[in-house]
């Protein structure tokens, strides 16, 4: 892939996508760091785009920014205020020990492997083939997402859900008349 | 035509011949790098040259409209007509002093009003004009659309946390419980549209109706209002338009934003609509193409008509319908329109199994389909109105409203003269 | 030197690390999920620069790898947050030092 746009487009996203991912780690607000999360799915999704895989493109940002990151928005909102300086365990210095090692190894591997055929034309008109792939050799895994789907959505319904009783308390424990009378309504 | 009008790169009718040309050029001296990144800039600046003068346009159409629906006569001051009338509001906007809230995170409040911004320019790229004319015909159009849509919702909901005003929050959060679901709903009609064309690309949808001459209206009709309503829904206008209900929470999550910052909000909003209606004209009522009649108009101005019709749909929905309250808006939409647009799912792909499989002939195929799904759409709709008890005050309906026969104001002068109203 | 598959090798491994480093050390659940949501966007970045750059007799199937990690990763982040948000009720605190009652 040469070309002066490739060259300029992979550093900008790279720069945009690592800058963003260690922006998580710097930012002193969890709001803040949820941004940059978003930011670096942006730039993933426009690496994919480099890649030539559109559908995978449009489909990362249609997940990750248009629902996943509403979700965890949305369960930073319900979560208290004072856990949201995004602060740090005593795992920090291991963290980052872990983390050096990691990714020198990776890279060593990446670097040092002789990775086979390389193929120079990208593959159109991915979403068909993708599609087409989905349907005809991999359709049980597909079947098999669909119910782990069902099972998530229902599972964290069934969790996050409060029960009559939790409902009771939450109230009685936002009003003081609650505790002072006994027998409140409902 | 005259044959100087049918040349090669000033043919009206085919307005990427400039950019072709002026792309040809430029490679012919300098890197090809520097041709590609010049045709996207010429892509760019065609959508803001179209959009720009437009909204200025669309700021007047609506107020009057809607004013003449609500039987007064709308804005008259500024300017012959009132057509001065955007330009007072565009430098009203500018001359007023932008206030930040002090507790507000000041990172955070700058970012909403750019970020609502990038998806209502992006989804202009993939609108196609006319056979040839589009930013970039990419062949997952439609999910492009949807994606990009999608992250309207973000930008809500930062503007709503970043104000730290509770209303503001809680209007963000309706606002967002009402976009997500109507978004799976509109979901739900592109991809039925999808599988009866069997293609993703908006240009290829526009093809298949001109290669079935058949505009997807007829065929998909609560297809059709599903897009309709839900593009209603993710715009946030009456009759769903609790983020901005004046009368309920202040405005929303845009109360603390003043300014040219509100102006970018209120300029996006319209925007919006503008495309959605140009999408809804696109994928529904054939978008460039109109019988044969684009050998002779530009395709362009057809689209213009056509978004123009769609666009006076939805101020007329505007005009005429009260708010609906947020549990009403969720219950219609996931008892409704997302069962519905699951059934009419499977309704399209058998019809498109049965068109590409069998190869039916398609004058018979293709109106038989029309009218199972005409029917399909009745019923659902009419079992839908029974079940939520929609007929049942008629029973014991008062009387009739004096009725004019020609509307508006001379409704009005005739119900000033008989105030008894009778029927 | 051509953009070519180790660019982004060393791209996703770095993702990876970072996203690493964030789901161990971070005291709020909520940022625990985060890290792990930039690990599987570096696992699906790594496999799609694989499906673009190495020949396959299956074309594509990395992609189709990919769009099944996107949908798992939503259950497991839709799971995982309704899992912090009953911690949250139940122990009053999201911080995953303090939710440590089977420590031994």
């Amino acid at each position: 892939m040469d070309g002066v746009g490739h060259h300029l487009a992979f550093w900008s996203l790279a720069v945009i996508t690592v800058g963003a991912a260690l922006g998580i780690l710097v930012s002193r607000n969890l709001i803040h760091a949820m941004v940059m999360l978003i930011l670096s799915f942006i730039g993933v999704a426009g690496l994919y785009l480099l890649l030539s895989a559109e559908f995978i493109a449009v489909v990362q940002i249609l997940v990750y920014v248009g629902a996943i990151s509403v979700l965890m928005l949305f369960a930073i909102l319900l979560t208290p205020r004072a856990a949201r300086d995004n602060a740090e365990t005593a795992m920090r210095y291991p963290g980052l020990i872990l983390m050096g090692l990691v990714i020198a190894a990776t890279v060593f591997v990446a670097l040092e492997t002789d990775w086979g055929a390389v193929r120079e034309e990208p593959v159109t008109e991915s979403a068909r083939i993708i599609g087409q792939s989905l349907i005809n050799e991999f359709v049980l895994p597909f079947e098999i997402a669909a119910v782990l789907l069902t099972a998530a959505l229902v599972g964290a319904v069934a969790l996050a859900r409060r029960d009559d009783e939790d409902i009771d308390a939450h109230e009685q424990s936002l009003t003081l008349e609650g505790r002072e009378d006994s027998g409140g309504s409902s | 035509m005259s044959a100087w009008l049918l040349a090669a790169w000033y043919d009206l009718r085919d307005l990427s011949g400039i950019s072709r040309e002026i792309t040809e050029w430029v490679a012919s001296w300098g890197p090809e790098w520097l041709a590609s990144a010049v045709s996207g800039a010429i892509g760019a600046i065609a959508i803001l040259a179209v959009i720009g003068p437009t909204l200025m346009i669309l700021i007047w159409t609506e107020r009057k409209v809607i004013a003449r629906l609500q039987v007064r006569y709308g804005p008259n001051r500024v300017g012959p007509r009132g057509l001065l009338q955007p330009v007072a509001d565009a430098v009203k906007l500018i001359l007023k002093e932008e206030l930040v809230p002090r507790a507000a995170d000041k990172w955070l409040f700058f970012l909403p009003p750019v970020l609502v911004f990038i998806p209502a320019l992006l989804v202009w790229g993939v609108l196609p004009f006319g056979p040839h004319m589009q930013v970039a015909d990419l062949n997952v159009g439609v999910l492009f659309l949807l994606a990009v849509s999608g992250t309207n919702v973000l930008a809500v909901f930062i503007a709503g946390w970043a104000s730290n005003n509770k209303y503001a929050l809680f209007g963000a959060m309706r606002v967002i419980a009402m976009t997500i679901s109507y978004e799976i709903a509109m979901v739900l009609a592109l991809l039925t549209v999808v599988f009866l064309t069997g293609t993703m690309s908006i240009n290829g949808i526009v093809l298949w109706q001109q290669q079935e001459d058949l505009i997807l209206i007829v065929l998909l009709p609560m297809t059709a209002l599903t897009f309709l309503l839900g593009a209603t829904a993710e715009l946030n206008r009456t009759p769903m338009d609790i983020a901005e209900a004046e009368s309920e929470i202040v405005a929303g999550y845009h109360t603390e934003y003043s300014g040219m910052r509100f102006g970018l909000f209120y300029a996006v909003e319209l925007a919006n609509t503008l495309v959605m209606s140009a999408f809804m004209a696109t994928f529904f009522l054939g978008g460039w193409w109109l019988w044969g009649l684009d050998a002779w108009v530009p395709s362009w101005i057809i689209l213009l008509a056509k978004t123009s019709l769609v666009y006076f749909v939805f101020i007329w929905l505007r005009g005429t319908l009260p708010r609906l309250r947020i549990d009403q808006l969720m219950a219609f939409c996931w008892k409704l329109l997302v069962p519905a647009g699951l059934l009419f799912v499977a309704i399209a792909a058998v019809e498109h199994t049965l068109l590409s499989e069998y190869a039916w002939d398609r004058t018979i195929a293709l109106p038989v389909m029309a009218v199972i799904n005409a029917a399909v759409t009745v019923a659902v709709i009419g079992a839908y109105a029974r079940a939520t008890g929609a007929g049942a005050h008629r029973a014991s309906a008062g009387p009739r409203m004096a009725r004019g026969r020609l509307g508006g104001l001379r409704a009005a002068r005739q119900l000033a003269q008989a105030p008894s109203g009778g029927d | 030197m051509t953009i070519g598959l180790e660019h982004f090798l060393v791209l996703g491994a770095l993702l990876f690390g970072v996203g690493l480093y964030v789901a161990l050390a971070k005291r709020n659940a909520i940022g625990v999920l985060m890290g792990v949501e930039l690990m599987l966007n570096a696992v699906n970045l790594t496999l799609v620069a694989f499906g673009r750059f190495v020949e396959s007799e299956v074309a594509l199937s990395t992609s189709v790898f990919v769009v099944f990690i996107i949908a798992v990763a939503a259950a497991e982040i839709a799971v995982g947050l309704a899992l912090a948000m009953v911690v949250y009720r139940n122990r009053d605190t999201i911080n995953v030092d303090r939710v440590n009652l089977l420590k031994w």
